[in-house]
């Protein structure tokens, strides 16, 4: 074999070896990625139905792919039993209790076996073991619920159309108020007013903050009333008092009204001399007559006054009170001249 | 060769058994079949040709790598790039790999490699081996005691059948590495979510199916080039002739091939 032969059969052999080995690559990262080199164990689950479940679909476990659809079967009358290979290293974590429900990788994905749920308290599956199907819920009820969201929406755009047309025309209080353009100045006006009442409603929020900061000042006395005990009694002393003085003053007002009855009737001497109408006129009378006798009197005393008998007594009295007042002129004078 | 002299009634004894066109259609099978035969037959008989069989491995193999690299790599950028905007609609292009791969593995790469290998290898052996039928080297080497369809057919048959899906396996690869460029750059997915995307696409059924799809493939460019270029006739123009059909009948029969072995692995996935 001459030496190009050689090189030929040398570059022919490592082109096939690569060829090969990309094989071999290929069919080893298969079987690693499909579980196929792992040990497993068998769980059965048997439904009413598999929505278009295949073999070979994945079997997943808390979002993990631990195996795969091995075989799929009638069983009964119509259900169908599903058999998954599951990964051995994984049985220590499904319960015997757990279940298994048909899901969907995706919106659009391939169908795979959901194993969910398992207590604690129950052992971990064996080899064989049945799960508990949950069924799944079939595209036609799903379209027959799609049908009756569609009917509602149907219904509800048709209300809103109505809604629509009818605001358009201005009919009833919103399409009026969209369309009325006094309705629209009175709403204006009331934005305004709300503003004009919102701007004093911050007014007479600051005001109240002040005057809670007030009442907050520890010198006043809505807060010493608040936080002082000792004012706080003395206050309540202060109404026990007031409350005292109230029941006295209702006392006196009892007395006086029994005071005025009294003046009303005419049984005592004050009651007579208010109410007696013959005792008011014997009273005038005598009152005229005590008025006459004075104006008598007055006579009788300038008469006696110029009576020889008497006139020197009042003489002597006049020039007494000459004296006395000469006496008090003088004493006058005397303080106005010292400066 | 079907006519018969006449009759000794004066009548004439019928020129074909049913028409000329479809007479020969049956003849040309039956040369098939029985090339075929002989092909099976002359492959267990000894010697084997090893020094030309090493060398048809290296012209139709290593020799067809670099143009199948370049192609497969050029496949899966164009077919990723292609295939982004309608998993975009959906929202879908986080499953470009999935779709590239399985495109990739089931059909593509054992499809576009076979059809490189017709054009370049079909063509070579169908116009090889009809100048030799045409010079009559082939008569020559009957005459030195040299079986010449053991020597030339099987020889090539052989290295097809051998190189073909072993190309096939370059070609995957490098179409996924040319898939995975366009997708890291438009998509900034890893090297190690990609091609886990792609094996979670793929089962063995695809990887074993394409294989076998590839062999298949191979047999057939080199027994049609074979054939085409060992019954060639009529002289410089029958060499053109036996190349150029060697390639049109190879890529037509790998079409027609290909749609068997579709449904054939389609009734198999659904078992």
């Amino acid at each position: 074999m001459s030496a190009a032969e050689n090189k030929r059969s040398v570059i022919v052999g490592i082109f096939v070896l690569l060829g090969l080995v990309i094989f071999v690559v290929g069919v080893f990262t298969l079987a690693s990625h499909q579980k196929r080199l792992m040990q497993s164990i068998q769980l059965r689950a048997v439904f009413d139905d598999v929505a278009g479940m295949r073999k070979g679909n994945n079997v997943w476990f808390s979002g993990v792919k631990i195996g795969n659809v091995k075989e799929i079967r009638f069983y009964g009358d119509s259900q169908v039993e599903v058999i998954m290979d599951i990964q051995a290293d994984v049985q220590q974590f499904i319960r015997e209790d757990a279940k298994a429900r048909i899901s969907s990788e995706s919106l659009i994905g391939n169908k795979i076996i959901e194993i969910f749920g398992g207590s604690a308290q129950a052992s971990p599956v064996e080899d064989g073991d049945l799960l508990t199907a949950v069924n799944p819920m079939n595209t036609d009820d799903m379209m027959a619920t799609l049908q009756e969201n569609n009917k509602n929406l149907v219904t509800i755009t048709n209300n809103f159309k109505k809604l629509s047309t009818n605001l358009v025309q201005g009919e009833g209080t919103a399409g009026a108020l969209l369309t009325d353009s006094t309705l629209a100045n009175n709403f204006r006006n009331i934005v305004a007013s709300l503003q004009q009442t919102s701007a004093n409603t911050v007014q007479a929020s600051r005001a109240l903050n002040r005057f809670t900061s007030r009442l907050n000042n520890s010198d006043g006395l809505v807060h010493q009333m608040l936080t002082d005990t000792a004012v706080f009694n003395r206050l309540q002393a202060s109404v026990n008092q007031l409350q005292n003085a109230t029941t006295a003053a209702t006392a006196i007002t009892d007395n006086l009204q029994q005071a005025s009855q009294k003046l009303n009737n005419s049984s005592n001497a004050v009651g007579v001399l208010l109410n007696d109408q013959e005792f008011a006129n014997n009273l005038r009378n005598t009152m005229q007559n005590l008025e006459t006798s004075t104006q008598k009197f007055d006579e009788n005393m300038e008469a006696l006054q110029n009576n020889i008998l008497f006139r020197g007594y009042f003489r002597r009295q006049e020039k007494d009170q000459q004296k006395v007042q000469e006496t008090n002129a003088g004493a006058a004078d005397s303080v106005n001249v010292i400066p | 060769m079907l006519s018969k002299p006449d009759k000794p009634d004066g009548t004439r004894e019928r020129k074909y058994v049913l028409t000329r066109r479809l007479d020969r259609l049956f003849l040309e099978l039956h040369r098939v079949f029985a090339f075929n035969i002989r092909f099976f037959k002359e492959l267990v008989v000894p010697p084997f040709e090893f020094k030309e069989f090493i060398k048809q491995c290296f012209e139709a193999g290593v020799k067809s790598l670099p143009l199948i690299s370049l192609t497969g790599f050029i496949i899966g950028i164009v077919f990723t790039n292609q295939s982004r905007p309608s998993l975009a609609e959906f929202g879908a292009t986080s499953w470009l790999p999935a779709l590239i791969s399985i495109a990739i593995v089931r059909a593509l790469a054992p499809l576009v490699t076979a059809l490189i290998a017709a054009g370049r290898v079909g063509s070579s052996i169908g116009a090889e081996l009809g100048s030799m039928r045409v010079t009559e080297q082939i008569d020559a080497m009957e005459v030195s005691a040299t079986n010449p369809f053991n020597f030339l057919v099987v020889t090539r048959v052989l290295a097809t059948t051998l190189m073909i899906p072993t190309l096939a396996m370059y070609t995957t690869l490098i179409a996924l590495l040319g898939g995975y460029v366009n997708v890291s750059q438009m998509e900034q997915t890893s090297f190690a979510t990609y091609f886990s995307q792609v094996f979670g696409a793929i089962t063995f059924l695809d990887v074993f199916s394409a294989i076998i799809k590839s062999f298949v493939f191979g047999f057939t460019i080199g027994m049609v080039g074979c054939y085409k270029g060992y019954h060639s006739s009529k002289g410089t123009e029958g060499v053109g002739k036996a190349a150029n059909s060697s390639v049109v009948t190879a890529m037509f029969l790998i079409f027609i091939e290909e749609l068997i072995a579709l449904q054939i692995i389609n009734a198999i996935r659904a078992t």
